[in-house]
């Protein structure tokens, strides 16, 4: 299950172990919409990158401000090499609840990872689609112009058209490899033998409202997001072109008065800084409407894989009865 | 006299003194008669010869403390004598001078409180003695602080004296009243008067100054500066004093003795005194000279010199002792004889003083001289009946405008006022002068009361409240018995006809007026008292005599009144009668006696205690022991007071010219109906009067009866179940979450910035009493049940709906609080019973919504205090059966492909034609996408409801065509171009989809069922 990953040469191949380890974390912690992170451990082995280990950062609540988070994970990294594991700090882990995870809090903490250590990635790990039969784990990164702007920390309209960023080009999706010793590919077939058929019908469910209902919420909320940050750019536009006429409409009256004045022999009104008269209005950021629009396309995405596996079930299903009548 | 009870109050800093004065009213009569001394003018009676001049010092008879010869030796001087007997001519005998003067100390005593002491010296001789040593006590303070000052400016410690000065300032203060009377001692202006010039000398000294250390400079500049602006109060006496430093003492004396002035003094006596005096200020200072015999600067000789004065001035007094050795022997024996002395004359001549003062007070410009000789004999009025005087009418009028005069005046003893025109009755009514007058004067006596509180916020005091009830009660009586005589406001002054029995009476005075002010005292008494103490049950019980009185008004008025004040009356009664439940109509209306709930179970009240029983039948009480005809007549219109209100309403409908007394007269009236569940005439008659489109024009206690009328009109149609205009009316008032303060039934505390102290007050008086008031939680229980009826199918109607429409926004609130609750317990509040029940009901689970809504606990807090409880409770359960019934066919149809109605009627327990109404009512206003199947009675849905899938899927459509408009119009920025291509396009695709999204079911517009 070897995977060649076309960029930055690099490939992100994780071990069983993760996985697992990720999923036990998300079980035991987090609930409903709650979000669970973690950091990985690994290190760079030719073109990829190995993620061999994890550890998990401990929930704490707000009242305890004096824990300290990087005081732990360099005491969880000390303590991992005692023990002789991979300490190498590679990158971050996070679950999902319905695929939102198109955030500013996900782009700048990734940012800072990857502009601190390079190849360092973010785990997506969505425990509903894993509930619902089919392992959900995506590897991200920021793409390199999305490096840049967030370097320039610089979202106005003009520097993103620039920077030619759009939300197709902000993130880009890894491939992942799982890899496993052999030892533990044999237990797996041994296992996969030995379980019944009834534990792996999830994958056959055809209730589907919930799941869909819960993502055309979601959906809706972020396209409303959406539709007001579209509603505050216009009205800065507006603003800027209403603007635009007032300057204009200055400069000609200045024009023409210093037209009257030459007539009449006296100097011209000296030029006076028609930006400090007209301050341009701020324009707004444009990062988040970006970033809705990731998560919508994401939405999207989920929808769209949700409903074609669903719609493949049903046609099997009608199909059975079929055969059955 | 215009309007008595509307007299302008001016004076609001009294009340203090009004504690001061309380005791004085008590010890008052007592005073004179007891130990009054009779002996002055003659000699006295125990053989002495001193024929002392004081009528209550003397050793005989009145304990005097005077050291007269005989027992005292009494130092007074007798010229003092004849002065007194001149000043009291006017008094034909001893003891109606003293009356006399006790008489007229009582009102003035309450001047200030500086007379105090003076009148309680009259009053008893130990308190004489405190009074005098206080007075001892302060001069001598003074003299202390002005020879300390002295020293001070003797070593040029000028910071000291400041201090001192200041000290000097304080006590002067303190020592004012001894001032008052006596005018400003000599040695006062003197210290004032050097140490002015004290100043003005180091303030020249320029190097002096310079060399004064810091402390004293400044010291020195501040009390200049202090002195001058002291100073300048007292100008006059120092510039006499200045001018002659040493004659102006005796001076002085002088004049005051000439002013008391004896015809039969021996001027020989007063040579003699003088001559005296004079040496004896000569011979101190030497005597000082020589004792001090400090050669040090002129202005020490000065202080020298006041020093000696300010002595030979206490000395000057003792100018009757022959012998100096003996005054130097005795001398602070003497002094304070003459201490004594100087204070007797000094309370005389404040006597004289204040009478005079109060004759200027009493009368103003011409007539002042006319009243002045009138007075003595006047106030003597109520002691000299017995010795035969003639009292004529014109007497007592003239005595009572001298009274009425002084009222609203600030030295004014309201109490005594009062009692002063009691006695007067008492005469006027003893001598036979005819009803008129003891009728004006009874209403003066009303109009006095009315003004003894000083402010509007205070109220009456209780025993105060039932005199002037029963004054107004003898005046009613005075009235009717007396029909002929004529009462109104509107006769002047002038054209009053008291006594002239050939003429008819005229008497002015407006009983309607002092009724109205009565029933505001009533209503300020009930305000301020704790509504939940036996207090208040107490006064509670006057409303019957409060009511009885109206009542007998009314009939007066009825038969003489104009329609005006017949207007205003009828509103007085209709007042006190529209919140009051009519038991005994509502019991004859049921023919079959049902057993009454009968404790507490006013619609109004607040707690179990109320006494709104006992309030309906005491009046009918009262009423029996009038006149037979009266009383039927009166029966009459108590047995229904809906007939009451409805004649009284009527006429002032037909003949009220103000705006306002009609208005309250229909809210009262709307109150009424829906008091007594007559929903359709309460409604029709809001709907007529169109009050709620001109309510916010009218002053805040309408505003507040209106909003208590819409409460009730809310509340009626409640018990009527009409649920929907239940909820209609209850909207505005608990959606405002102020139900209390816009029913006038408490503030709210809110904070300071908000409204001020004075604001408050004004509010406070707004309040409407306790037991007058619409049970809150009544009001609330009501509103959110009819909330809950009405929302909760909504909910299930429109559960996908995004434009869903919030009905109450209370309701939702309290339900959302329901739902924060982090552990959901059985249900303690009212609220939360109703949000229990609400959820139940959100399950088609009428059982237990009907268990939340009906229960013991929810009995006893609200469904009780209903008059027709069983009803209710029956039209609650009817109500939440059907409600239950469309919520479960809302939420659960899509689950069945058809229900057989048998089956509904057996879940909800109701009859088959009335789910077999419900559900065509569904199916016509097409909430229910469903058909009824006859034959089998079934209801089949048909199903064209989207699914929640759907629902959300039409949803998002919607909330992307917004999207793509919004997208849209950045577009057209770009391009420049508003409106263009895309628009015309885009909208006419839209409306589709708005089509789409109505054909699917949607029917918010039409979904009030």
């Amino acid at each position: 299950m070897n995977f060649s990953a076309p960029f930055l040469g690099l490939c992100w191949k994780t071990r069983l172990q993760v996985v697992l380890k990720i999923i036990k974390h998300y079980q035991e912690e987090g609930q409903g919409n709650e979000v669970v992170q973690g950091v990985l451990l690994g290190l760079v082995v030719d073109d990829r990158l190995e993620i061999t280990n994890c550890f998990p950062f401990p929930q704490h609540t707000e009242d305890d401000a004096d824990f300290d988070e990087v005081q732990y994970q360099m005491e969880m990294m000390r303590s991992l090499r005692h023990v002789n594991i991979d300490h190498l700090h590679v990158g971050w882990y996070q679950s999902t609840y319905y695929g939102s995870f198109v955030t500013r809090a996900l782009l700048d903490s990734q940012f800072s990872y990857q502009h601190a250590i390079e190849e360092s990635v973010v785990l997506i790990y969505d425990p509903i689609k894993t509930a619902q039969g089919s392992l959900s784990l995506k590897a991200y990164r920021l793409t390199p112009k999305l490096m840049e702007v967030c370097k320039e920390k610089d979202f106005s309209p003009e520097a993103l058209k620039k920077a030619n960023i759009a939300y197709e080009n902000m993130f880009e999706e890894v491939p992942i490899v799982i890899k496993n010793s052999y030892l533990i590919n044999v237990m797996l077939w041994e296992l996969e033998k030995k379980s019944a058929v009834a534990d792996r019908h999830e994958l056959l469910s055809l209730a589907s409202s919930n799941h869909l209902g819960k993502s055309l919420q979601l959906l809706m909320d972020r396209v409303d997001e959406m539709s007001q940050d579209i509603v505050k750019y216009n009205t800065y536009l507006r603003n800027v072109s209403k603007q635009q006429q007032q300057k204009h409409q200055y400069q000609q009256r200045r024009q023409q008065e210093n037209i009257q004045r030459q007539s009449r022999g006296e100097p011209p009104l000296p030029e006076e800084d028609i930006n400090k008269l007209f301050k341009p209005p701020q324009p707004p950021p444009r990062m988040e409407s970006l970033l809705i629009a990731g998560q919508i396309n994401t939405y999207c995405q989920n929808i769209k894989e949700f409903n074609a596996q669903n719609l493949g079930k049903l046609f099997m299903a009608q199909a059975l009865q079929d055969y059955n009548n | 006299m215009s309007k008595m009870g509307v007299k302008p109050r001016e004076f609001g800093l009294k009340p203090r003194e009004l504690g001061v004065k309380k005791p004085q009213f008590g010890v008052k009569p007592r005073e004179f008669g007891v130990g009054t001394c009779v002996c002055f003018s003659a000699q006295c009676p125990a053989g002495c010869l001193c024929r002392c001049p004081c009528p209550c010092r003397c050793p005989c008879r009145c304990r005097c403390p005077c050291p007269c010869p005989c027992r005292c030796r009494c130092r007074c001087p007798p010229v003092a004598v004849a002065a007194m007997s001149r000043f009291f001519t006017t008094g034909s005998d001893s003891e109606s001078e003293s009356s006399a003067s006790g008489d007229e100390t009582a009102p003035k005593a309450a001047g200030g409180p500086y007379s105090k002491p003076l009148l309680l010296s009259e009053d008893e001789e130990d308190t004489k003695r405190v009074v005098r040593s206080a007075r001892d006590k302060r001069y001598e303070e003074l003299t202390n602080l002005i020879r300390s000052i002295r020293n001070a400016m003797k070593i040029r410690d000028v910071s000291r004296c400041l201090e001192e000065f200041e000290l000097l300032g304080r006590a002067w203060a303190k020592a004012k009243g001894v001032v008052d009377r006596e005018g400003v001692p000599r040695f006062y202006l003197r210290i004032l008067a050097d140490l002015e010039d004290y100043l003005n000398e180091l303030w020249e000294d320029k190097e002096g100054k310079k060399k004064m250390n810091k402390n004293n400079a400044k010291a020195l500049s501040s009390l200049r500066q202090k002195l001058r602006k002291y100073n300048r109060d007292y100008e006059g006496q120092i510039a006499a004093y200045r001018q002659n430093p040493e004659q102006s003492d005796e001076d002085e004396e002088k004049s005051r003795r000439d002013s008391e002035g004896s015809g039969s003094s021996s001027g020989a006596e007063d040579d003699a005194g003088n001559f005296l005096k004079r040496r004896e200020r000569d011979e101190p200072r030497s005597r000082y000279k020589e004792s001090e015999s400090e050669p040090e600067s002129e202005s020490d000789e000065d202080w020298g010199d006041s020093a000696s004065e300010s002595d030979s001035e206490s000395d000057e007094d003792d100018g009757k002792f022959t012998s100096l050795a003996s005054k130097f022997l005795k001398k602070d024996e003497e002094r304070r004889g003459a201490e004594r002395r100087r204070e007797e004359k000094a309370k005389k001549k404040l006597e004289r003083k204040s009478r005079r003062e109060e004759e200027e007070e009493e009368e103003e410009g011409g007539e002042w001289e006319k009243v002045k000789g009138g007075v003595p004999l006047i106030k003597e009025k109520p002691k000299m009946f017995a010795k035969g005087t003639e009292i004529t009418v014109g007497l007592v009028m003239k005595k009572l405008n001298e009274i009425l005069q002084a009222r609203g005046k600030k030295g004014t003893d309201r109490a005594a006022q009062i009692e002063l025109l009691q006695h007067l009755v008492a005469v006027a009514h003893e001598h036979q002068l005819g009803v008129p007058l003891e009728l004006k004067i009874k209403f003066n006596i009303v109009a006095s009361l009315y003004d003894y509180n000083p402010n509007l916020a205070a109220y009456m005091k209780a025993e105060l409240w039932q005199r002037c009830l029963g004054c107004i009660e003898e005046l009613l009586e005075l009235l009717f018995a007396h029909p002929e005589i004529f009462v109104g406001e509107n006769v002047l002054e002038e054209s009053e006809n008291l006594s002239n029995p050939e003429q008819p009476f005229r008497v002015r005075g407006c009983v309607l007026t002092l009724v109205e002010r009565m029933d505001e005292e009533f209503t300020k008494i009930m305000q301020n008292t704790d509504p939940h103490s036996q207090e208040y049950v107490e006064h509670l019980k006057d409303e019957a005599r409060v009511c009885g009185i109206i009542g007998r008004l009314q009939r007066y008025l009825q038969a003489k009144g104009s329609p005006e004040e017949l207007c205003r009356v009828y509103l007085l009664r209709v007042l006190h009668t529209y919140y009051k439940f009519d038991y005994a109509a509502a019991r004859r209306r049921q023919v079959r006696p049902r057993p009454q709930v009968s404790p507490g179970p006013q619609v109004s009240p607040g707690p179990q205690v109320s006494p709104g029983p006992q309030v309906s039948p005491d009046p009918q009480e009262k009423e029996k022991e009038d006149e037979e005809k009266e009383k039927q007549e009166e029966e009459e219109e108590e047995e229904d007071s809906e007939a009451l209100m409805e004649r009284l309403c009527r006429f002032v409908y037909a003949k009220d010219r103000t705006d306002r007394i009609r208005t309250c007269a229909i809210l009262c009236h709307i109150y009424h109906h829906a008091l007594h569940s007559r929903w359709y005439r309460a409604r029709d008659l809001m709907l007529m009067s169109h009050l709620q489109d001109n309510i916010q024009h009218a002053d805040p206690p309408v505003q507040i009866l209106y909003n208590r009328t819409m409460v009730q009109l809310g509340i009626c149609a409640f018990r009527q179940g009409l649920i929907k205009d239940a909820h209609n009316a209850l909207l505005d008032i608990q959606s405002s979450g102020r139900a209390k303060e816009l029913l006038g039934q408490g503030l709210l505390l809110r904070s300071l910035q908000e409204r001020n102290a004075e604001q408050e007050k004004v509010e406070k008086r707004r309040q409407v009493p306790f037991h007058m008031h619409v049970n809150l939680e009544l009001l609330e229980c009501v509103y959110l049940v009819a909330a809950m009826l009405l929302e909760i199918p909504y909910m299930a109607a429109h559960e996908f709906d995004a434009r869903r429409r919030m009905i109450s926004k209370q309701f939702h609130h309290q339900l959302r609080v329901g739902e924060r609750q982090p552990l959901l317990g059985p249900p303690e509040s009212m609220r939360e019973h109703v949000v229990a029940a609400s959820k139940a009901m959100k399950t088609g689970d009428w059982r237990r919504c009907h268990r939340f809504v009906v229960n013991e606990k929810m009995n006893g807090k609200v469904w009780d205090l209903f008059p027709e409880a069983d009803q209710v409770r029956a039209m609650l359960v009817r109500k939440i059966q059907e409600e239950s019934l469309r919520t479960y066919l809302f939420t659960y149809s899509s689950v069945y492909d058809s229900i057989s109605m048998e089956t509904l009627a057996a879940m909800f327990e109701l009859d088959l034609p009335t789910v077999h109404g419900i559900i065509s009512k569904m199916i016509i206003n097409e909430e229910l996408m469903a058909s009824l199947d006859q034959p089998t009675a079934t209801v089949m849905m048909h199903r064209t409801e989207p699914t929640a899938t759907q629902n959300l899927a039409l949803q998002l459509a919607e909330k992307l065509g917004n999207l793509v408009e919004n997208n849209e119009r950045v577009l057209d920025q770009r391009q420049g171009a508003y409106g263009g291509y895309f628009r015309d396009q885009k909208d006419g695709g839209y409306r589709k989809g708005d089509g789409y999204l109505r054909r699917g079911g949607f029917r918010q517009e039409r979904g009030n069922y």
